[in-house]
């Protein structure tokens, strides 16, 4: 996809300390498999008599809207459109549970509405009043992506600025469930270490994000996305062409991007994906989902780094101490990931 | 019928997650909707749970359910009408 | 100039027919999918009706071609066996030549089964033949292995915006074609009924116990169904190229939101005014341009009065034919808005306007009452198809008639 589009606004709550956009605080140390999110005072953004009904995803994914928009400065965005892979778990957990403590009799609806994937999306609207083009993408490793794609195609329809994000969680129940089909490491890690368990599996995590995104750049801009390719279980062959050829397409060589990141999270199972990344680029690559975990939206949390990244033209070292030396400058970040070996996407985003 | 009410406050206060909100600060005869607690249809639909799971009585009709719904006090008589059968 | 974007290709299944000649056999028939379930394990067995394909789930893996493999929700064999007849009836066999997408749409994704064996998945104690649902726990996972069996390999997503949800995957995919990026897509939906989705919307006390009456003054709630519905969508390039029928075009379409409640629409129909206002001007039409209007409809005492005052508000005095199909196929929530711009691509190429069954008396609140009557050899040229959902999605598509 072609086309201007610029990041001027953003929020994250993640399993570190980024809500506050502070790239200075120490990293957050997890035992144990399952990274969740350092949570924000959800007051100081909904009402409590909002708040009191919804449950943890809605209010991460409401509140990283809010904070997002406050951000850019713009009340009322042009479009809302999300990604999710899961939705509100905690909202189906319960209604499915609740379906069978009380054999279908005397339901409370409230987990039933927030199970539905475009809650979020929907209360964003109302808090906001905002009545325009708002829709959700619900698909793994590309929901995320599909939201940006559909932002992207916003604005380069008219659409004067798009509030795009990405929200999922993980419980416990759900972290056992999908330990089931090996998606997560038999053996306890400590997310500071990831690297050093290369083994079956990854570690779980979770995470809200949202962009303001606008076809114009301004001072405040933090980065321009300048490309986006998803690709659906590309065979290996397929990928190694696919990667230079996006490359080429936005006018780039393999000597042009100054750093990578790159989706790689320590699972056997799917890492040799990654080396597509050593035969076609030549710059320092970082992996980042010892910070985040696995989950279908992490897209968003590594675009929210480079975005972040290219603005300060630093790379937070204390949250990458992989990192050798910081690069001279920093113009073109290329992200690199794939969920579990399936949906696999390449982002460029560049300094404005 | 003072203690069913004091019971309901407890109740509605749980059921709807009202957390800054005491049994004491809910009068008798104030509406729950709108203006006096500030409740919603959603909560509305809670409340008939709450009748239906506390007190084994089944309101079918919405619009009936607003009735009875008006207040804590509507709550409680239609509740004491339907456990004293005439 | 953006490319025109063409419908080539249809396929559905639904409670009222296998495939597309069915489902109009009994749009004619004036016959009516609703019944009690036989496929889904409730306490509502025979107290809710519901439109439920006439199959069960290994006689749907007979029809879809996977008989005796695994890993099939019923989710993804409704949509599988209307997905093969979409790609037959646009005449391609072979979607290797020209880079194909699927959008799809689904609310609860592989429900249907999962929730059958959900507390042994979740319980650490429990071993057994459950782990191959794991995957189907979400709603990537039928749009995958529908992709996967048909050999589809574009851009694939899919999309969860409640009851509109099919009517935005034709939105997106009708965008992608205009941006360039890809010439041909297939979109829509497909939905399984479950206890989940049944009991949600009991829960919120908008179920009819009786056969659903969209527009009467008596109406009390919808009435779910299942059902898939695709749409193959191509460029006017690619349609010349390799010179395909054309059997309607997608002429306009608008999303808008109600910022008004997370499950109830504004009374006066703001964002059904407003989605069907955009999409028809974007089609280049004027009110009077519109011969009939496939309504959302589901019959529940809200959206039928906002909907309702939207077509007074957007048409006046002259509002078009206008009826649910709901008393046909109930309401299939992520299929609805696919299976519904199928009726409409039928009701241009047959001319033909479908009955609102069910309907007696006026709704008090409006001055307007549905088409109740087959309508035969009616002039129809542009066909507004309304869905609208829950989080205040609403989604309005513009279907007209080719004419070169």
């Amino acid at each position: 996809m072609k086309g201007k589009c610029y990041i001027q606004g953003l929020a994250a709550i993640t399993p570190q300390h980024t809500f506050e956009g502070d790239l200075s605080q120490p990293m957050v140390v997890t035992r144990g498999n399952m990274l969740s999110c350092v949570e924000p005072d959800y007051r100081s953004f909904i009402a409590p008599n909002s708040l009191r009904r919804m449950t943890r995803v809605l209010r991460m994914g409401l509140t990283a809207s809010l904070k997002c928009l406050q951000d850019s400065g713009i009340a009322i965005p042009g479009a809302i459109v999300t990604g999710t892979g899961k939705g509100s778990l905690q909202d189906t957990e319960r209604f499915i549970k609740e379906i069978r403590d009380y054999e279908e009799r005397a339901l409370n609806p409230t987990p039933f509405i927030q199970s539905t994937y475009n809650a979020v999306n929907g209360l964003i609207a109302l808090q906001q009043k905002c009545t325009r083009y708002n829709n959700t993408f619900v698909h793994r490793g590309f929901s995320f992506e599909h939201a940006l794609l559909d932002s992207m195609l916003l604005l380069h329809e008219g659409t004067s600025d798009v509030l795009a994000g990405a929200f999922d969680e993980i419980t416990p129940e759900h972290f056992f469930i999908k330990g089931r089909i090996g998606h997560w490491k038999k053996e306890t890690v400590s997310n500071d270490a990831l690297y050093e368990h290369v083994s079956p599996g990854t570690i779980s995590g979770e995470g809200a994000v949202f962009f303001l995104l606008a076809p114009t750049a301004t001072a405040q801009s933090y980065a321009q996305i300048g490309g986006l390719e998803m690709l659906y279980k590309p065979s290996p062959e397929k990928l190694k062409t696919a990667l230079p050829q996006f490359l080429q397409q936005h006018g780039l060589q393999a000597a042009d991007i100054d750093l990578v990141l790159s989706g790689a999270n320590a699972d056997s199972n799917h890492a040799h994906y990654y080396q597509v990344l050593n035969d076609c680029t030549q710059c320092p690559q970082l992996p980042f989902k010892h910070l985040s975990g696995d989950y279908e939206t992490a897209g968003a949390f590594a675009l929210w780094l480079a975005a972040q990244m290219l603005k300060q033209q630093q790379i937070p070292s204390q949250w990458f101490p992989m990192l050798q030396q910081q690069p001279a400058r920093l113009r073109n970040i290329l992200i690199y990931n794939h969920f579990f070996g399936e949906q696999h996407t390449f982002m460029l985003v560049q300094a404005v | 019928m003072e203690e069913l009410k004091q019971k309901l406050k407890v109740q509605i206060i749980e059921a709807l997650n009202l957390q800054d909100t005491r049994p004491e600060d809910i009068d008798d005869n104030a509406p729950l909707f709108g203006e006096g607690l500030g409740l919603d249809s959603i909560d509305s639909l809670e409340l008939m749970v709450l009748l239906e799971r506390q007190y084994q009585i089944k309101v079918e009709d919405p619009r009936e359910g607003r009735k009875i719904l008006q207040s804590v006090q509507s709550m409680a008589e239609f509740i004491q009408s339907k456990q004293q059968p005439a | 100039m953006a490319e025109r974007v063409f419908i080539t290709g249809l396929g559905m299944i639904t409670a009222i027919g296998d495939n597309v000649a069915e489902n109009l056999r009994s749009l004619r028939a004036q016959k009516s999918g609703l019944d009690f379930t036989r496929q889904l394990d409730t306490i509502y067995k025979e107290v809710l009706p519901v439109a439920e394909v006439k199959h069960t789930s290994p006689a749907l893996s007979e029809m879809a071609g996977v008989a005796g493999k695994e890993g099939y929700t019923r989710t993804t064999l409704l949509g599988l066996i209307a997905m093969q007849e979409a790609l037959r009836h646009a005449g391609l066999s072979n979607l290797e030549d020209e880079t194909t997408g699927f959008i799809n749409a689904s609310t609860v994704g592989g429900m249907c089964d999962t929730e059958n064996v959900y507390f042994d998945i979740a319980d650490p104690t429990k071993t057994g033949d459950f782990d191959k649902y794991i995957d189907t726990l979400d709603c990537a996972d039928c749009t995958q292995q529908i992709a996967d069996v048909v050999g589809i390999s574009g851009p694939i997503t899919t999309i969860s915006t409640a009851c509109s949800s099919s009517a935005n995957a034709l939105m997106y995919g009708a965008r992608l074609i205009k941006a360039g990026l890809v010439r041909r897509v297939i979109c829509g939906g497909t939905e399984a009924l479950t206890r989940f989705t049944l009991n949600g919307f009991n829960s919120l006390k908008n179920v009819d116990k009786r056969p659903c009456r969209p527009f009467d003054n008596d109406r009390n709630g919808l009435n779910l169904g299942e059902g898939a519905a695709y749409l193959v969508l191509e460029s006017e390039s690619l349609v010349k190229e390799r010179n395909a029928t054309v059997l309607a075009t997608l002429n306009g379409y608008a999303n808008t939101n109600e910022a008004f409640h997370p499950t109830a629409p504004s009374p006066e129909g703001d964002g059904a005014y407003a989605a069907m206002k955009t999409a028809m001007e974007m089609g280049g039409c004027t009110p009077a341009d519109i011969q009939y209007v496939n309504v959302h409809g589901t019959a529940t005492l809200s959206n039928d009065v906002a909907e309702g005052m939207a077509l007074q508000r957007l048409f006046g005095d002259d509002v078009p034919k206008f009826s649910s199909t709901k008393p046909f196929t109930g309401h299939a929530l992520a299929a609805a808005g696919g299976i519904e711009a199928i009726y409409a691509v039928l009701a241009i190429s047959h001319q033909i306007i479908f009955p609102n069954l069910h309907f007696k008396d006026k709704m008090q609140e409006l001055y307007i009452t549905p088409e109740t009557q087959l309508l035969e050899q009616y002039p129809v040229r542009h066909v507004l198809s309304n869905s609208f959902g829950f989080g205040g999605n609403n989604a309005s598509l513009l279907i007209s008639k080719y004419e070169g």
